[in-house]
């Protein structure tokens, strides 16, 4: 039996596609209209000529992937930790990895501020290197509701209770097994958290401009009070990193241990964490 | 002096105790298995000599050293879970070899000993597969070669077979006990599958409600079972009343017909006991020789393949009893009337 043309459904994606790429496009041809009268890619060439971008995209993938390593060192123990040992504290940690969508980062980077300023006990804002170290915390702390949830739903997956005690029994001490079992077995879940960390960090403004650090955010910005159609091409930019950020994660997440990446048609498995990250 | 003793052993899970002062000594090389349902404290029994949990009283030794409060990872023992537990990150090769490279193995020693064990259990071919490219049965004998790779002093079966089907459980049993008998280590396997546990063990425990009941070899556990809860837990078992008449000859009766057991009865006389048959010492027809036959009706027959499995009424007794299938001879017919026959001797005195 033929099912009939689902037309209510294909209208209601049409629209809602439109949604979002119509801005999308807008943007796009717009970044190509540098010079009058004719489509060109000139706006890309002044963004890349300019060596404030090159100097703060380093600055800004750096900085995120410091967040990504800091935030699965941090995340993994801890959620395999609670979900072992304390499986009641479960909610109550869940809560506090949320905490990040309700507080606005500009609360965040007050507090961090006024704990760390010049004159208290721990003065990090005194250095580069400790507003760096801060910045990057802040980015854990930004992407902990996403990370955690995807390493969560990754130790969920497997017997971490059973796995823990084969690896017990066999000599390892806890320490070896979360880095030899526990961390290869949730490695497609950290990829997807910290994809998920990149594309947070990356652009993020609010904490990297109070610090004063010169990372992307703030360059973005910056450009946008001045030029017209060089920040139409980042925005373009960034979205295209954002999404093949987004590809490269179902690639990841959906593979197995041993299938090299491409080489065999596998169905995906995994519901993107971005999907579940939005609902 | 055993090899690994378990003495006074019992375990509290707050005000619930499920392991209640629990004696066992194991020989060097003995095959033991825990037999009961679930809940029994079996598995709880195991995982405090595997050291996942810690004994509220009591200790626990091998080999002469006490490991009772010793962490897991330090007690070298070798476990071999339901859930077979393959860490799935990894080859067979390398969850063979995870043991050995914990143990600070060199690397040509550790190829040469995970290529013995795959060997042992007859993968040496698949040793680049992952877990999950496998069937259970194969999962389950790397787990096991997983297990046996850093020479454990004993080795723990936690109902390794129940998540197999049937035909693979047979199989692996047998082939688990003759890789115990070649390697002659000390193990104990946990299972609630009684045929499973009297067809490949040395000794076994029965547990109920965190005592063992009785401890003995499946012939002892089977023919003299110690309580009625083992009696009734091993195997099938008829039960009826009777009399006694006399209890230093062990003379009873029972519908107008007296009997001897074999032993004297610790009742006084006119006391009414419980006895105890297998349906394979009851047999069909008047054998001669037999000093109990009752006349009987047929009323279920259950064809088993090799045996017949007959449930007949015998005034106000119902019992079931086995014959063998012959291929010249039909199974009796549901309501025909036969006299069924047994030996007082194979009778059980199960309670007084």
């Amino acid at each position: 039996m033929k099912k009939g043309f689902p037309l209510v459904s294909t209208i209601i994606v049409i629209i809602s596609a439109l949604f979002f790429l119509v801005p999308l496009y807008a943007t796009f041809q717009f970044s190509l209209q540098a010079l009058r009268g004719q489509l060109s890619f000139e706006a890309y060439n002044v963004v890349f000529a300019d060596p404030r971008f090159l100097s703060t995209v380093s600055f800004s993938i750096i900085a995120s992937a410091a967040a990504i390593v800091l935030g699965s060192i941090v995340v993994v123990p801890t959620a395999y930790w609670v979900r072992l040992k304390l499986p009641k504290f479960r909610p109550v940690i869940e809560f506090i990895t949320l905490l990040p969508l309700i507080v606005p980062p500009i609360v965040l980077v007050f507090g961090y501020i006024r704990l760390y300023g010049s004159n208290s006990m721990l003065p990090l804002l005194n250095d580069d290197l400790g507003t760096n170290l801060l910045l990057v915390i802040g980015y854990v702390v930004l992407s902990l509701p996403y990370m955690y949830r995807s390493i969560d739903n990754g130790l969920s997956v497997i017997d971490i209770a059973t796995l823990t005690e084969a690896a017990e029994i066999l000599g390892a001490s806890r320490l070896r097994t979360i880095w030899e079992v526990i961390f290869p077995n949730v490695r497609s879940a950290i990829v997807s958290g910290a994809f998920l960390t990149f594309s947070i960090s990356f652009g993020e403004f609010v904490l990297a401009s109070l610090l004063d650090r010169d990372a992307f955010g703030p360059y973005l910005v910056l450009i946008g009070e001045d030029l017209a159609y060089e920040p139409a091409a980042l925005a373009t930019m960034s979205f295209a990193l954002t999404w093949g950020m987004m590809i490269l994660m179902q690639l990841f997440a959906s593979r197995k241990p041993g299938q090299r990446l491409l080489s065999r048609k596998s169905p995906p498995t995994a519901i993107a964490p971005a999907q579940k990250a939005a609902a | 002096m055993s090899f690994l003793s378990i003495s006074g052993v019992t375990k509290s899970f707050g005000a619930n105790m499920v392991v209640k002062g629990f004696d066992l000594s194991v020989d060097r090389g003995e095959f033991v298995s825990f037999l009961g349902p679930s809940g029994c404290g079996k598995t709880t029994v195991l995982r405090m000599v595997a050291g996942f949990e810690q004994p509220t009283s009591g200790r626990i030794v091998v080999d002469g050293k006490e490991i009772t409060h010793l962490a897991p990872n330090k007690r070298n023992i070798g476990m071999v879970f339901q859930a077979y537990a393959l860490f799935p990150n990894m080859t067979v090769f390398g969850n063979v070899a995870f043991g050995l490279k914990i143990a600070g193995m060199q690397k040509p020693d550790i190829e040469t000993r995970v290529t013995e064990m795959l060997k042992l259990i007859g993968l040496e071919q698949l040793a680049d597969r992952y877990p999950y490219q496998m069937s259970g049965g194969q999962q389950q004998r790397v787990a096991l070669a997983r297990a046996l790779a850093p020479k454990p002093q004993v080795l723990l079966l936690d109902e390794p077979l129940s998540a197999l089907d049937a035909k693979i459980r047979v199989s692996l049993r047998e082939e688990i006990r003759d890789i115990q008998k070649k390697l002659g280590i000390t193990t104990i396997f946990v299972t609630h599958d009684q045929e499973e546990a009297l067809s490949i063990s040395d000794r076994l425990v029965v547990m109920h409600a965190g005592v063992a009941d009785q401890i003995g070899t499946p012939f002892e556990v089977y023919n003299r079972p110690a309580t009625q809860f083992v009696a009734n837990f091993v195997g099938t078992l008829n039960t009826f009343p009777v009399t006694v008449e006399d209890p230093a000859g062990g003379r009873v009766s029972m519908n107008g017909i007296t009997f001897a057991l074999a032993e004297a009865i610790p009742a006084p006389r006119g006391a009414s006991i419980t006895l105890a048959v297998r349906p394979e010492s009851v047999q069909f027809g008047a054998v001669p020789g037999c000093d109990v036959v009752l006349p009987a009706t047929i009323e279920q027959v259950h064809f088993q393949g090799s045996v017949i499995r007959l449930r007949a009424k015998a005034g106000s007794l119902n019992l079931s009893l086995d014959t063998f299938n012959r291929p010249d001879s039909p199974p009796p017919a549901v309501g025909s009337t036969s006299p069924i026959s047994l030996s007082a001797k194979e009778l059980i005195i199960l309670s007084v």
